[in-house]
C-alpha cells in the first residue's frame, strides 16, 4: 500500500530550535524535494498574470519599451541630457529593474497569500518566495526580445559580450532571492511591508545609476568632495548590476561594449550568496510561526 | 441518536499510528492576527507580556492502525488546532507528537485551491503540495474527477464553483492519495444528500482498509455509528476518552449543563428579558 512520495512518511514534532546550518541544509532538501511543485506554481503565475488582459503576455514585450519611451520624453526632451543613443542607454537599466521589481513585490506577499493553504497542508513553504522568484526571471527573458530589436537599431553598439548578460544576470538572481525569501518572511509579521518598500524601491531606482551614469555621477563636485558619498554610491549592490549591463549591452557614451568591472560583480556575488544564506536561515527560524500568526 | 451499533474491530496489538504525549499549543498573542508595524512596536515598549493563550494542553492520546478516532467538544474547544498539529502545520509548544504514515489533511475542504485554476490544474497542483509523485497524482486524477462529479465544470476556473462543487472536489482529493493516516475536520456535512452518502462510503471503506482516521465532527450519529474511539477536549483540555457512546453522552451531558448554567446566568441578569 506504500506510494512514492516527496513529503516525509513520518515525523515527530517537539518544540526545538534547528542551528543555522541545518536550516540551511533543510532549506536545499525542501527546494530539490519539491521541485515540480515549484514548477507548476511557476507555471501557475506566469498563465495568470498574462490570463486577464486583452493583450497578455505580450504586455511582457510592450511594458519596457513603453516605460523607455516614458524616460527618453522625459529625460532626453524636458531635461535635455544628450547622452548618445539614450534608449539603449536605459533600456539597459529598465529590464534588470523591471525583473528586480516585480520579484520583489511578488514575494513580499506570496507567503501571507496562501494563508488558506499554509493551514491546511504542510509543506516546505520556503517553495513560495522561490517559486515567485523564479516567475521573475521569465518576464526577464521575454523583456530581451525588445532589447533586441532595439539592439538592431543601434547595431554599431552590437558585441560579443552581449554573451556575458547572462552571468550578469545569475548575480542579480542570487541577491533577488535572498531579498525575496528575507521580505516574504517579514511581511508575515509585519503587513506594512509591501507598503513600504514600494516607496524604498523607488527611491532606489532613482538613487542608482539607471537613468544616468556613474560616470556622471563620480564627476560631480559632491561626489569629488565627499568620499564616503561616493563609497556607499559604488556599494548599491544595483550601481554595480547597472553598470555592467550597461557596460556590456551599450558601452560607454563615447566608447563601445565592453568586460563589466569583474572584482566589483565578484564581490557582489559574494555578499548576494551570505544574504541568501541569513535569509533562508531566518526564513527557517520563523517558518513554524506562519501558521500561527497567519 | 442510534446505539454503537457494530463498530469495526480493531486489534489493539498494531504499531500507534499516532502518538501524542503531553501536547500544548500555545498562541502568543504579541504577533497574532496580522499585526501592523505600529501596534507591534507598540507592543515591544510595553512592559508586560501578553498573556499566552493555551489552545491546547496537556493533552495525550494515541490512534492504533485502522482505527477511527472521533475528536468532540464545542467551538473552541481545540479541535482544528488538534488536527492541525497532526498534519504537521503546527509545531507543539510543549510535548511532542508522532506520526507514523503519510498523511492527508485538506481540512477545511476546497479553502486552499487556486481560484483562477481549474478544477483539474487544482487537482495536479494539490497533489504537488501533498508531496505526490506525478505519475501517481496522473494515476490518479480519473478516479478524483469521477468521485467530484462535476460534469464539464472540471476544466473550469474554480472561482466558477459553488461551496458545495469546491467541497465535493476537496473531499474528493483528501481521500483519494490513498493516505496512512486521514484528517478530516467538519467535512461529513458537506455537498447535497448523495454526496453525504458517497462520502460516508469512502470514509467507511478507508476505515476498513487499516487507514488511521482522525475526525472533528459534531455528527454524534456518525460518531457513535463509525467511530471506534472518542476524545472530547474542551478549551484545550482532555476531558474523557473512550467508548464512542460513553463519551457523546458526556460531552451531550456536559453542554446541556453549560447551556442551563449560560441560561440562569442570563435569566438572573436581565429577569425582564423575553427568554
Amino acid at each position: 500500500m506504500s506510494t512514492t512520495n516527496e513529503a516525509p512518511a513520518a515525523f515527530r514534532h517537539a518544540a526545538n530550535r534547528p542551528g543555522p546550518i541545518h536550516a540551511i541544509r533543510e532549506a536545499i532538501g525542501d527546494i530539490s524535494s519539491r521541485q515540480r511543485l515549484v514548477r507548476y506554481l511557476v507555471a501557475a503565475d506566469i498563465r495568470k498574470k498574462g490570463a486577464n488582459t486583452l493583450l497578455g503576455n505580450l504586455w511582457w514585450i510592450m511594458d519596457p519599451l513603453l516605460q523607455m519611451g516614458v524616460y527618453v520624453v522625459f529625460v532626453s526632451l524636458i531635461l535635455n541630457v544628450d547622452t548618445p543613443d539614450y534608449p539603449l542607454f536605459i533600456l539597459a537599466a529598465i529590464l534588470p529593474w523591471k525583473w528586480f521589481t516585480s520579484s520583489i513585490s511578488d514575494a513580499v506577499t506570496s507567503v501571507v497569500s496562501q494563508e488558506r493553504l499554509i493551514k491546511q497542508i504542510q509543506f516546505p513553504k520556503l517553495v513560495l518566495p522561490v517559486a515567485s522568484t523564479m516567475a521573475g526571471v521569465v518576464g526577464f527573458v521575454f523583456g530581451l526580445i525588445p532589447l533586441a530589436a532595439i539592439m538592431l537599431l543601434y547595431s554599431g553598439r552590437i558585441s560579443a559580450f552581449l554573451l556575458l548578460i547572462p552571468v550578469i544576470a545569475v548575480v542579480q538572481f542570487v541577491f533577488t532571492l535572498g531579498l525575496s525569501i528575507l521580505v516574504s518572511a517579514v511581511n508575515v509579521f509585519f503587513r506594512d511591508l509591501g507598503n513600504v518598500l514600494r516607496h524604498v524601491l523607488r527611491l532606489w531606482f532613482y538613487l542608482s545609476p539607471a537613468l544616468y551614469g556613474m560616470a556622471q555621477l563620480d564627476a560631480s563636485n559632491t561626489f569629488q568632495a565627499n568620499p564616503w558619498l561616493r563609497f556607499a554610491a559604488h556599494a548599491n549592490p544595483f550601481a554595480v548590476l547597472f553598470e555592467s549591463y550597461r557596460s556590456v549591452i551599450y558601452g560607454t557614451p563615447e566608447g563601445l561594449p565592453h568586460a563589466p568591472d569583474w572584482i566589483a560583480l565578484l564581490v557582489l556575488f559574494g555578499a548576494s550568496v551570505l544574504l541568501l544564506a541569513v535569509a533562508t536561515f531566518i526564513f527557517k527560524r520563523l517558518e513554524p510561526l506562519y501558521a500561527t500568526v497567519l | 441518536m442510534t446505539d454503537p451499533a457494530d463498530p469495526p474491530p480493531v486489534e489493539r496489538a498494531n504499531a500507534h499510528a499516532i502518538d501524542a504525549a503531553d501536547l500544548g499549543v500555545r498562541y502568543s498573542l504579541r504577533f497574532t492576527k496580522k499585526s501592523t508595524l505600529r501596534n507591534s512596536v507598540g507592543q515591544l515598549f510595553s512592559r508586560q507580556a501578553p498573556e499566552p493563550f493555551w489552545a491546547l494542553r496537556h493533552v495525550s492520546f494515541n490512534v492504533v492502525r485502522g482505527e477511527s478516532l472521533a475528536v468532540i467538544g464545542p467551538n473552541g474547544a481545540g479541535k482544528s488546532t488538534l488536527l492541525q498539529v497532526l498534519a504537521g502545520i503546527l509545531i507543539p509548544s510543549e510535548g511532542s507528537v508522532a506520526v507514523r504514515g503519510h498523511v492527508s489533511s485538506l481540512l477545511t475542504l476546497g479553502a486552499g485551491f487556486d481560484q483562477e485554476l481549474t478544477g483539474r490544474e487544482n487537482i495536479l497542483l494539490a497533489g504537488a503540495f501533498l508531496g505526490l509523485d506525478d505519475p501517481i497524482v496522473r494515476e490518479l486524477l480519473p478516479t478524483i474527477v469521477e468521485f467530484a462529479d462535476l460534469g464539464p465544470f472540471i476544466d473550469a476556473p474554480i472561482r466558477t464553483y459553488s461551496s458545495g462543487m469546491r467541497a465535493r472536489l476537496g473531499f474528493a482529493i483528501a481521500t483519494s492519495v490513498d493516505p496512512d493516516i486521514l484528517l478530516l475536520d467538519e467535512v461529513l456535512a458537506t455537498g447535497d444528500a448523495t454526496f453525504r452518502s458517497k462520502s460516508k462510503q469512502r470514509v467507511i471503506e478507508l476505515v476498513k482498509a487499516a487507514k488511521g482516521i482522525v475526525l472533528v465532527t459534531h455528527d454524534m450519529t456518525w460518531v457513535t455509528e463509525y467511530c471506534n474511539r472518542a476524545i472530547l477536549l474542551e478549551r484545550g483540555k482532555l476531558i474523557i476518552e473512550g467508548d464512542p457512546a460513553e463519551v457523546v453522552a458526556v460531552h451531550q451531558e456536559r453542554s446541556a449543563r453549560a447551556k442551563a448554567e449560560r441560561e440562569a446566568a442570563l435569566g438572573a441578569a436581565a429577569p425582564a428579558a423575553g427568554r
